[in-house]
């Protein structure tokens, strides 16, 4: 790691966290903008029943800016996620011009309907648990994503989400 | 009249008999039993893909109305299934949802299904080959040649589906019992080799044939705004549901416009073979499975009833296997942009059926449910969950609309 290695590693986590509160919050613009022009996103999974490796949503930050633009049109589960991450590892290339993090991360889902609102409402249970595997451009003091995995390990994901996780 | 007091809401709708049904055939604990009984382990299930199974003594386990399944593929290449059950204390052989037998496991060596408590162990074919200290406790009172695997009458069809039934007496083939609903896929699906390559499931609170009503009927495609703007033209209203012999539906293709959704493009360069662009075929295949080829990917709906309000649907993807590696990544987009559990249609498909599930829980009052709507037998008619239920109530010899009754031939097919 650079000498200004450990700064940026800083950097790089409160960018991470930073990324949960926009992303609990739906704030999509706020999310993406924190991502570079060139970002790519991946939701993927290793399947034992079928053993192959899996992706289960991906696009470029257009396609990301796209479809998250349009969710005001669809029938969502209003029901917020939480997003609990913990940095792992941040690794800050020599020259200091790219970055890689490791971020362990367990979504919870409070039922707002559920089946019947009446009964589930208030509910919290766990959505789903995976890592963030991210990667990062830095220019000078600017840092910024340009790729994001989120590896899940959860397969049973019931009805899923409109939501990037 | 305007909204209904109790007795007007339990009156007879004013519609023909077979054009609703009684929630309590959703609910019923009772009811569900039978079913398991009188239909689920009377028919074909598909079960998996046999490009889940690519080497010999690859394996895959399932359930069917309960009973443990154990898919394998012989050192002869043959699939083979039997009950995922040692002939011996009655445990579940195999606990692994995939994997291989050419290697050794801690109580078996290679080659063989072992039961791991025991170490009791069998061949591809379901023999048993080794009975652990067998000559010390059985003495010559019992030998490998009496306790086999108990085998499953299995078929590889329709583009490399494994189907299973626990009928040994089942007396039709699985192309028999299609009774032609697969027919207009038939070609695309069989012209080469398909693959897997997506898979994820739901355990959700309804009841199974809620999930396949929704697959039947497309009227709910007001539920998705991605299915308004790209499909909803006379060439979408035009779209024929045609039932076949066995409760089987085929719902008509139409070219959808996939480009007036933000984001999205047209699939035309990675249709199924034989299939002109950008194509929706819909096949619903009675009792719970379902096989939906939007163009470039082919999904199907494996359902699992687990209860009377529970149901497992397990979603598998898949494309053709010489597909490269960009082509495939371009499938797995057109696939999972709509169907994936982050895609744009499937959780509000299952968003809306929990909320009948919640509606019609065991024990709740019983509701009428109406499959009514005549448009000429077009994409908006319900004939396909008429037809569906008029199956189900030779199945189960109840009438669905009053399941206390038994189910009566309707005039015009009696």
């Amino acid at each position: 790691m650079a000498v200004n290695g450990a700064e940026t590693a800083e950097k790089i986590k409160s960018l991470i966290y930073k990324t949960c509160l926009y992303q609990d919050d739906c704030e999509w613009k706020n999310w993406l903008d924190l991502c570079s022009d060139d970002f790519n996103y991946y939701i993927r999974a290793y399947s034992p029943e079928i053993q192959k490796d899996m992706e289960y949503m991906g696009g470029p930050k257009e396609y990301m800016e796209s479809i998250t633009g349009q969710l005001r049109k669809h029938n969502i589960d209003d029901s917020p996620l939480k997003r609990h991450g913990i940095v792992y590892r941040v690794d800050v290339a020599d020259d200091n011009k790219s970055a890689t993090a490791v971020t362990s991360l367990t979504v919870f889902q409070t039922l707002l309907g559920g089946n019947s609102s009446h009964v589930d409402s208030g509910t919290t249970g766990i959505f789903l648990v995976g890592r963030y595997n991210d990667k990062f451009v830095i220019d000078g003091n600017d840092v910024k994503f340009i790729e994001r995995e989120v590896r899940l390990d959860t397969r049973r994901l019931d009805k899923g989400t409109h939501w990037p996780i | 009249m305007s909204a209904r007091n109790h007795e007007q809401w339990n009156a007879q709708p004013k519609l023909q008999s077979g054009e609703w049904v009684d929630s309590k055939i959703y609910s019923d604990e009772e009811i569900f039993e039978e079913e398991l009984e009188k239909i689920w382990k009377q028919m074909w299930i598909p079960v998996c893909h046999e490009s889940e199974l690519k080497n010999a003594y690859d394996f895959r386990t399932m359930t069917i109305a309960r009973e443990p399944v154990i898919v394998v593929r012989g050192k002869d290449m043959k699939v083979r299934a039997f009950l995922n059950v040692c002939p011996h204390r009655g445990n579940m052989i195999e606990r692994r949802p995939s994997g291989s037998f050419a290697k050794s496991t801690p109580s078996g060596t290679p080659k063989t299904m072992t039961c791991m408590f025991h170490a009791w162990q069998f061949d591809m074919k379901g023999k048993c080959v080794n009975i652990t200290r067998k000559e010390e406790g059985y003495q010559d009172r019992l030998c490998e040649s009496d306790v086999g695997l108990r085998e499953l009458k299995s078929e590889v069809y329709f583009g490399g589906f494994i189907w299973v039934s626990l009928n040994d007496n089942i007396n039709q083939t699985v192309e028999e019992f299609a009774a032609g609903a697969l027919d207009s896929l038939a070609p695309s699906v069989n012209e080469e080799p398909l693959e897997v390559f997506h898979y994820h499931k739901a355990i959700i609170d309804c009841n199974y044939k809620l999930w396949h009503d929704t697959n039947c009927e497309f009227y709910h495609d007001y539920l998705h705004y991605h299915n308004r703007i790209t499909g909803f033209n006379d060439e979408y209203f035009a779209r024929k549901n045609t039932g076949f012999k066995g409760g089987h539906v085929n719902v008509g293709s139409f070219e959808v416009q996939y480009e007036n959704y933000e984001g999205f493009h047209s699939r035309e360069e990675l249709s199924f073979p034989h299939l002109p662009a950008n194509q929706w075929y819909m096949i619903d295949m009675f009792p719970g499975v379902n096989f939906n080829l939007r163009g470039s990917a082919l999904r199907s709906d494996i359902m699992t009833p687990l209860g009377p309000n529970k149901v497992m649907i397990e979603f598998r993807g898949l494309g053709l296997a010489s597909d490269s590696p960009k082509d495939r990544k371009i499938r797995i987009d057109h696939h999972n942009s709509i169907w994936g559990p982050f895609g744009r249609n499937l959780c509000e498909d299952l968003i809306a059926v929990t909320g009948q599930g919640a509606a019609m829980q065991s024990g709740s009052e019983s509701r009428q449910i109406l499959h009514g709507r005549h448009e000429n037998e077009t994409i908006h008619d319900e004939n396909g969950m008429r037809h569906y239920y008029e199956e189900w109530g030779r199945w189960v010899g109840r009438s669905p609309s009053h399941p206390d009754q038994p189910f009566v031939e309707p005039a015009e097919t009696a």
